[in-house]
């Protein structure tokens, strides 16, 4: 009786302890269902905040590939057209070192702080030029547009042999930053290529160089060949008279400095296509010289 | 007690090779330009570099020049470069602006020379504001 009784006892005991790990088995699986079960946990996600959070990444991430991408394409831009400028400038500046013979020890003229000076006695303000020096007698002169300023070109075999003040040199300059200013030689020098692929984007392709090229020949042409008009000349000699007038002491040494020139242009073979290029001391000072009345 | 008046020298001795200072470092402003052997514009080339390029400014009792000019160690590099063309933020470089236009050029190293001469020869100047 006691046996039977133990026996049950202890297959009861068995079966119970089965039993419940049975069912804590299922309650396991129950728990891994509902983790798999998206829509069980979305609620979850859903207190905590973490599909929002989730979105803003993708947000971020988005935003920064954007801007990844834009960086990239920047990297393929053509420079605008005043950073073209400048930088056509100096590659022809460079590309011409041996002929300009610029790269030598220069007298110091005291050029920065005299033409500095006359620029603001004559109301030209927050003006920003480059003024080089050459070793040659076959450019003289010649303003050619920087990056948001001028680049000015001035001999020093003319200016010693014209034997040049200060004033004097400041004033040859001064003519030229007008001539500049009033964009003559970005008319002439100007393409097509120029006006259409400045600012743009080359992604995908090679960058058209002939933009380059065809700047450089223009500046070739211009500066040794072509030069200015008679009609430019006259509108850059009445400008010079126009800014001169309020002071006499400028405009005088303008006017004896323009006499010097003609002068010594006509004796010196050297320097006989000065008159080509700009047109022409003689007829610049008659344009300055008040009319004779005919009695 | 003699040694007593040896002892003045033996510091100047110990302190005169480190009586120099690195002032910062700056970066180089103009597209391509040298360092110079002496603070003279047409001075020999010592290495030339470009925009953005960093330079330690040193003050050294030993080195004098002019206040137009800063002593600078590039690499192994000690030299002179103008002050107008040191800035103490990272330049916004043409090179860096239009990288692939500018690499299209492929300058040689006779272009790079004459092009940091060129910004050593420009007299610059700007009016001032009303």
């Amino acid at each position: 009786m006691t046996i039977t009784y133990k026996a049950k006892l202890a297959l009861s005991s068995f079966l119970l302890t089965f039993s419940l790990m049975a069912q804590t088995e299922k309650l396991q699986d129950e728990k891994e269902l509902e983790v798999v079960d998206f829509k069980s946990i979305k609620k979850v996600l859903q207190q905590d905040g973490l599909s929002e959070e989730a979105r803003n990444k993708q947000k971020q991430v988005k935003i920064l590939k954007k801007e990844q991408g834009k960086i990239e394409t920047g990297r393929y831009l053509y420079p605008t057209e005043s950073e073209l400028w400048g930088f056509v400038s100096e590659y022809w500046l460079i590309k011409n070192a041996q002929l300009l013979n610029w790269d030598f020890e220069k007298p110091d003229y005291g050029l920065d702080k005299s033409f500095s000076t006359t620029l603001e006695n004559l109301g030209f303000y927050q003006k920003k030029y480059k003024i080089l020096l050459v070793n040659t007698p076959s450019m003289v002169r010649a303003g050619i547009p920087g990056d948001n300023e001028m680049i000015l070109l001035l001999s020093v075999p003319f200016i010693r042999s014209l034997d040049l003040s200060k004033l004097e040199i400041s004033l040859l300059l001064f003519e030229d930053f007008v001539r500049l200013d009033l964009g003559y030689f970005k008319k002439s020098v100007t393409t097509e290529k120029m006006a259409t692929l400045g600012g743009s984007n080359f992604k995908g392709q090679k960058p058209d160089m002939v933009l380059v090229e065809e700047l450089l020949k223009n500046y070739d042409n211009q500066l040794n060949k072509k030069g200015y008009t008679f009609q430019q000349q006259f509108e850059v000699t009445k400008k010079m008279d126009a800014y001169l007038k309020s002071s006499p002491e400028l405009w005088n040494a303008y006017f004896r400095l323009l006499g010097k020139i003609d002068r010594f242009i006509k004796v010196n073979v050297q320097y006989k296509y000065y008159i080509r290029l700009y047109p022409s001391p003689e007829m610049q000072v008659k344009w300055l010289s008040p009319e004779e009345k005919v009695l | 007690m003699w040694w007593l008046l040896l002892l003045p020298t033996l510091v100047f001795a110990e302190t005169a090779p480190t009586d120099e200072k690195v002032v910062g470092v700056f970066y180089f402003k103009p597209m391509f330009g040298h360092v110079h052997q002496s603070s003279v514009r047409t001075s020999a080339s010592l290495t030339t570099i470009q925009c953005s390029h960093p330079l330690k400014v040193i003050e050294s009792s030993k080195v004098s020049a002019s206040p137009e000019w800063a002593y600078v160690q590039v690499a192994d590099y000690r030299g002179f470069v103008l002050r107008d063309f040191l800035s103490e933020k990272r330049p916004d470089c043409f090179q860096g602006k239009y990288p692939k236009f500018f690499d299209a050029f492929n300058l040689d190293l006779s272009e790079l020379y004459y092009w940091g001469r060129l910004n050593d020869h420009y007299i610059q100047g700007e009016t001032r504001v009303k």
